[in-house]
């Protein structure tokens, strides 16, 4: 580890937003596509939010790596070989194939978003809508679920695959952290939307319930291990404002108080706040904690 | 063939001439004054020094592709002292860190060996920043693009040497044949070992795939600010995506638990029913 090596200087309010948002997107996505395939009739307006919620969050994130860019205009060269115009990967770095898994993952969601608007009678008028109804949704959901967790993770990759101390001394947890937020944010998402949507139905749906917690501990897990691992390296992570993002935002306010809440807490405040209430503040905690963990983690890297 | 340099610290006089000559062919932009007039004290103050020994930059950066380097060696009573000079810069590493990483082809390895950035198609996402494994390049406000080394394309393809080992007056930094450049690099070493100097080593051989720029050190690298061990951050590659599969495919065993057995246990409930 060199201590020399020197910060990028990527600006959290773009580029730890984009690793945050399209977290959800790609969260909301996944869900939505197994609530698709495995689900019953009861999950079907879980897939449905998932697939409302992964298109628009998705369409936000090009303006935010583009505006961190120092030359914004030629972002088309993350996808084109400037010289020849012919498409251009490197397979080395993931932030080339990210580019790509990006793209494929807007175009499959934007699918999915359009299959939505026609089941649900939205776009029976449009030329397209009968035809567009025979494609199987499901393939499309599966491929864009694949580039969804691409997306979620390579985020996290991308920093590992540095040489910076603490994003070098983290590998290899960061890009599978950031898998595990992005479905726990994902849920909450789709929670959120539901209950706003006022879809939650009472008792709620177990299965999605279950799998949000099961996210939450890999999340938890992985958070805590990244910290050990890491040994002297964490110091930043460990001090300042950045300790106070990680280990109480993301930590505590994104997984143990809603994992918490979830065992015991419903019993304590039962009778005195409505449960809807009380999972869409825990939606909100969540979504706080996710976007804490891509701040943290970002800054606490660059660290002169 | 590569070509690159021997900088044998050994007899580098910390004169910064190298310094001034890569600024000048390069047309880089000066360092900001070290004096400015303090309209309230009527006098000049100094800023802007590193305070640390004569070094004037600090790093390497888009502006400073040379850093003269000094390490003051002193004893604890000063009685006994050394002082080290290294003319520092890119590597050229053969592994390069900043090449792989880059996502458009802007960073690209001329027939000569040289590591070059193409500022007409960089776009400054600055990847390659932290993934050299040294600190050289940054990112320039000016352009927008990230900048570094050389190795003095534009000379070495014309038949020229860098600007930097021309303009050495003690033959410190040395151009040509990597191949050439290694075998004068092995002699010198022999002699200083013969002379006594037993922690004299060579850095570059193995380091980043081999750098085409090494370096001959009479103290461990570490002395001189030069990582002892260096991973190419792309090592980093398989292990990282393959545990972020491993997380991918264990949440989507999770998933597949929790949404299967509510399906199955809804079955049961009716048939209860």
């Amino acid at each position: 580890m060199n201590p020399e090596v020197h910060i990028p200087g990527w600006e959290w309010y773009y580029v730890a937003m984009y690793f945050f948002i399209a977290g959800i997107s790609a969260g909301a996505y996944f869900i939505g596509t197994l609530a698709e395939l495995f689900g019953g009739e009861r999950h079907r307006e879980i897939s449905r939010t998932g697939f409302y919620i992964a298109f628009p969050l998705i369409l936000l994130t090009p303006p935010l790596l583009i505006a961190d860019l120092g030359r914004p205009e030629r972002f088309w060269h993350l996808l084109f070989y400037a010289k020849s115009g012919i498409p251009y990967m490197n397979f080395q770095s993931p932030l080339s194939v990210g580019s790509w898994a990006l793209l494929l993952f807007g175009a499959m969601a934007f699918l999915s978003f359009l299959d939505n608007l026609v089941s649900e009678g939205k776009l029976q008028s449009a030329p397209f809508a009968k035809a567009y109804s025979r494609i199987p949704r499901k393939w499309y959901a599966v491929v864009g679920s694949i580039a969804g967790f691409f997306v979620a993770g390579y985020t996290g990759v991308i920093l590992n695959v540095t040489a910076r101390p603490l994003w070098a001394a983290t590998n290899p947890l960061v890009g599978a952290l950031f898998i595990a937020s992005a479905a726990s944010t994902g849920a909450a998402a789709i929670n959120l939307v539901m209950s706003w949507r006022k879809k939650l139905t009472d008792p709620g749906l177990p299965g999605f319930d279950r799998f949000d917690r099961l996210s939450k501990v890999l999340e938890l897990v992985l958070a805590v291990a990244l910290v050990l691992i890491a040994g002297r390296w964490a110091a930043p992570l460990l001090r300042g404002l950045n300790a106070v993002m990680f280990w109480g935002g993301a930590v505590v306010l994104g997984t143990l108080f809603p994992l918490a809440a979830g065992w015991y807490g419903t019993r304590a405040v039962e009778g005195r706040i409505p449960p809807e209430r009380l999972a869409t503040v825990m939606a909100v905690l969540v979504l706080v904690g996710g976007a804490l963990l891509r701040i943290s983690l970002l800054q606490a890297g660059q660290v002169q | 063939m590569p070509k690159g340099m021997f900088v044998d610290t050994s007899i580098c006089t910390g004169c910064k001439a190298c310094q001034v000559a890569c600024k000048e062919w390069n047309a880089l932009p000066h360092e900001p004054g070290h004096f400015r007039f303090d309209p309230v004290e009527k006098r000049p103050v100094a800023v802007n020094f590193t305070g640390d020994s004569y070094d004037n930059t600090g790093a390497l950066g888009a502006t400073d592709w040379r850093r003269v380097r000094f390490i003051e060696q002193f004893s604890e009573d000063r009685s006994r002292g050394r002082w080290l000079f290294s003319s520092d810069s890119c590597k050229h590493c053969n592994d390069a860190g900043c090449l792989n990483a880059c996502p458009t082809g802007a960073i690209v390895r001329t027939g000569l060996g040289n590591v070059f950035i193409r500022q007409d198609v960089c776009i400054g996402c600055k990847y390659c920043i932290p993934s050299c494994p040294y600190g050289v390049i940054s990112l320039s406000e000016a352009t927008g693009t990230v900048h570094k080394c050389t190795l003095c394309n534009d000379r070495i393809h014309n038949g020229l040497g860098t600007a930097c080992a021309k303009a050495c007056p003690t033959g410190s930094i040395s151009f040509g044949e990597v191949a050439d450049l290694r075998s004068a690099a092995d002699k010198r070493l022999a002699q200083l070992k013969g002379l006594g100097y037993g922690e004299a080593n060579i850095y570059g051989y193995k380091e980043a795939g081999g750098l085409n720029v090494f370096y001959l050190f009479l103290d461990r690298p570490q002395a001189y600010g030069q990582a002892e061990s260096v991973v190419v951050p792309q090592k980093r590659l398989p292990v990282s995506s393959s545990v972020a599969i491993a997380g991918a495919l264990a949440l989507g065993g999770a998933a597949l638990v929790s949404f299967r057995e509510r399906g199955s246990r809804e079955e049961n409930e009716e048939v209860k029913k």
